[in-house]
């Protein structure tokens, strides 16, 4: 009940919408789902009748003026997960009020409504096809009125009502946004070739929400909203904590070469070409996993069956890891789901098993998910900086698209923020011979060796020679091109 | 020739109707929910009522059981259609004479009143 000077939320029961609206709607309210055709407005407006009356209120009821034919919808709706036939008609039915509209009137529709409110006992009113009412008004006074009187219902019956409505690509401010008490946008999104939808909580009364767009999927399951990350831990909930705690980073060099190994909750970004073992590394990091320090590899390019196969072939520990359960494997095509899509599966990823070590194999295809760079630089930046506050360690990889050269050039801006620690790895190519070289570009906080090792990629994953002596002399041969100063023939590092 | 009433709120299919039996001969009276039906029918007496089950005002179930009570009206076949199913309609309804799960093909329609207007003729 309302205590009179608050109003009751009424949950939409729509994964991530209630996060959006930051509670719900309010009970008794009169709100608006607007947007171009083909959104998933209809499916939205069903899903919180079946939530609403599996979850809270005894009935629903959809009002058509001129949209779809009833049972189209309900064959539509059969394939959905939410929809359950056996609410029908006792639950959840459906009127058309569009005969009603064309000879009484707008006044005959509001009487209309009004009367199956009460004799129906209905707690949530959709009334869909908003547009047939705004043409078949006079006048915008005429309109406005009606809404008005729809707005007074809704109140007079604490029946919540949600009018939905299409409209076109460039959705003008028309009256009836003055006089509901929030408004929902729905549209679809083109970048590049691909497309997104967003929804956008334009107005609410009496309440904050989540500002700006949020990408949402129409699923099996209904409408999935993703709150935008940047916009939901704005304000972290948990406070970033200074861990000293250091975690081994799967090559014992590679500690030393960070002064100790990876500080406990920080973010480390190995970058190189394709194919110089910066998977190999990821994948060593999480061979120190436990039941005790669960693991994830989140990863984008590699399947789960090519990364068990590389585990075998250069990373063994990590097989029995893989198959005990302490590391578990997500694999995200590259070409599926939104930013935001992403960020959520591998946030609640984490926390299901209360994750430690975190290997993100590919952070290049959140790049290319981003609609913008400004998106991705404040999506990365929230997502690493969540992952912190949560003291999960966190390895990423990220390809750079030159494969040989002194040019490196990093896909992403604005690195410092995404990582504490940068780890390059390189080829150079001497004579007929390529090598694969390490350095070190930043440990945040911490010393750090600034010299370059050569490693290798054999059965044992990546090995770093200890002493910088080769690397060394590859460099120097590399400026002068002095084949004497190269070793005649050269060792492969020593292993362990 | 018969004349059929449909009783069903949503627009467009009362129309439907009335495209398809005008064309077989037939003559067709609407009403928007079971209330407007009952009006029609205090003033005209059809062979045939097709029954919408979901309706604002007064529903299908509510009509059927107006018409069971009067000694006029309860000798007219009643065809009850719904987009739900009708064992839910079943539960709710008695004292109709089949069901029609919307959305329809029109030969259903065409065919059904052929049927059970041929019954009623040769039943007198």
């Amino acid at each position: 009940m309302s205590t009179g000077d608050t109003l009751d939320r009424l949950t939409s029961g729509v994964p991530g919408l209630d996060v959006v609206l930051k509670g719900g709607f309010f009970k008794g309210g009169l709100y608006l789902i607007q947007g171009t055709p083909g959104t998933g407005k209809t499916t939205l407006a069903h899903q919180l009748c079946f939530n609403h009356i599996a979850n809270i209120g005894p009935r629903a009821l959809y009002v058509t003026l001129l949209s779809e034919f009833h049972a189209r919808m309900l064959q539509y709706l059969g394939g959905l997960s939410f929809f359950d036939e056996s609410k029908l008609p006792d639950q959840f039915s459906y009127i058309s009020a569009f005969r009603v509209m064309r000879d009484e009137g707008l006044s005959g529709l509001a009487v209309l409504i009004r009367r199956e409110i009460i004799a129906k006992k209905v707690s949530l009113l959709i009334v869909d096809g908003l547009v047939a009412a705004q043409r078949a008004a006079d006048n915008d006074q005429a309109f406005n009125e009606f809404m008005h009187e729809l707005q007074g219902i809704a109140i007079a019956t604490n029946c919540t009502v949600v009018l939905v409505a299409s409209t076109g690509r460039d959705a003008k401010h028309t009256p009836e946004h003055t006089m509901v008490d929030g408004i929902l946008q729905l549209s679809d999104h083109s970048f590049g070739w691909s497309t997104e939808r967003a929804l956008q909580v334009v107005k609410v009364r009496g309440s904050d929400y989540l500002r700006g767009r949020h990408a949402y999927r129409l699923t099996q399951h209904g409408v999935v909203v993703h709150p935008r990350i940047e916009a939901l831990l704005e304000e972290p909930a948990i406070p970033d904590k200074a861990n000293t705690e250091r975690f081994t980073s799967g090559e014992r060099h590679l500690d030393a070469m960070l002064g100790g190994g990876l500080v406990a909750g920080t973010s480390t970004l190995i970058l190189g070409p394709s194919g110089v073992g910066k998977t190999t590394l990821g994948l060593q990091f999480l061979c120190g996993c436990s039941d005790a320090e669960p693991g994830l590899l989140f990863g984008f390019y590699e399947t789960p069956a090519r990364i068990l196969a590389k585990s075998h072939q250069v990373c063994k520990p990590l097989v029995g890891l893989l198959e005990s359960g302490a590391v578990e494997m997500l694999w995200q095509p590259p070409t599926k789901g939104s930013l935001d899509a992403c960020g959520d599966r591998l946030l609640a990823a984490v926390r299901r098993r209360g994750v430690r070590r975190l290997f993100i194999d590919g952070l290049g295809a959140l790049h290319k998910a981003a609609e913008s760079i400004e998106r991705e630089a404040s999506f990365l930046s929230a997502l690493m900086h969540q992952l912190r506050a949560e003291e999960v360690t966190t390895v990423s990889t990220l390809e750079v698209n030159t494969i040989i050269g002194p040019n490196i050039k990093a896909p992403i801006g604005d690195l410092s923020s995404l990582a504490e620690n940068l780890v390059l790895l390189r080829y150079v190519e001497l004579r007929a011979r390529l090598h694969r070289l390490i350095s070190i570009l930043k440990v945040r906080d911490s010393d750090f060796d600034p010299l370059m090792h050569e490693f290798v990629v054999i059965d044992q994953g990546v090995v770093i020679d200890e002493s910088p002596q080769n690397a060394e002399t590859i460099m120097r041969a590399l400026v002068h091109d002095d084949a004497a100063s190269l070793p005649p023939k050269r060792q492969p590092p020593a292993v362990g | 020739m018969a004349t059929v009433l449909v009783v069903d709120d949503e627009f467009g299919i009362a129309e439907l109707f009335d495209a398809l039996l005008v064309d077989e001969g037939h003559r067709v009276l609407t009403a928007s929910n079971g209330k407007h039906g009952l009006d029609v029918l205090a003033k005209e007496l059809p062979d045939l009522i097709f029954l919408d089950y979901m309706m604002p005002v007064m529903d299908g179930a509510a009509m059927l059981r107006r018409l069971a009570g009067d000694q006029r009206l309860r000798k007219i076949p009643v065809v009850m259609m719904s987009s739900i199913p009708e064992a839910a309609v079943a539960e709710r309804c008695t004292g109709y004479v089949t069901f029609m799960r919307k959305p329809f093909n029109v030969t259903d329609v065409t065919d059904l009143v052929q049927r059970l207007i041929g019954q009623r003729e040769r039943l007198g």
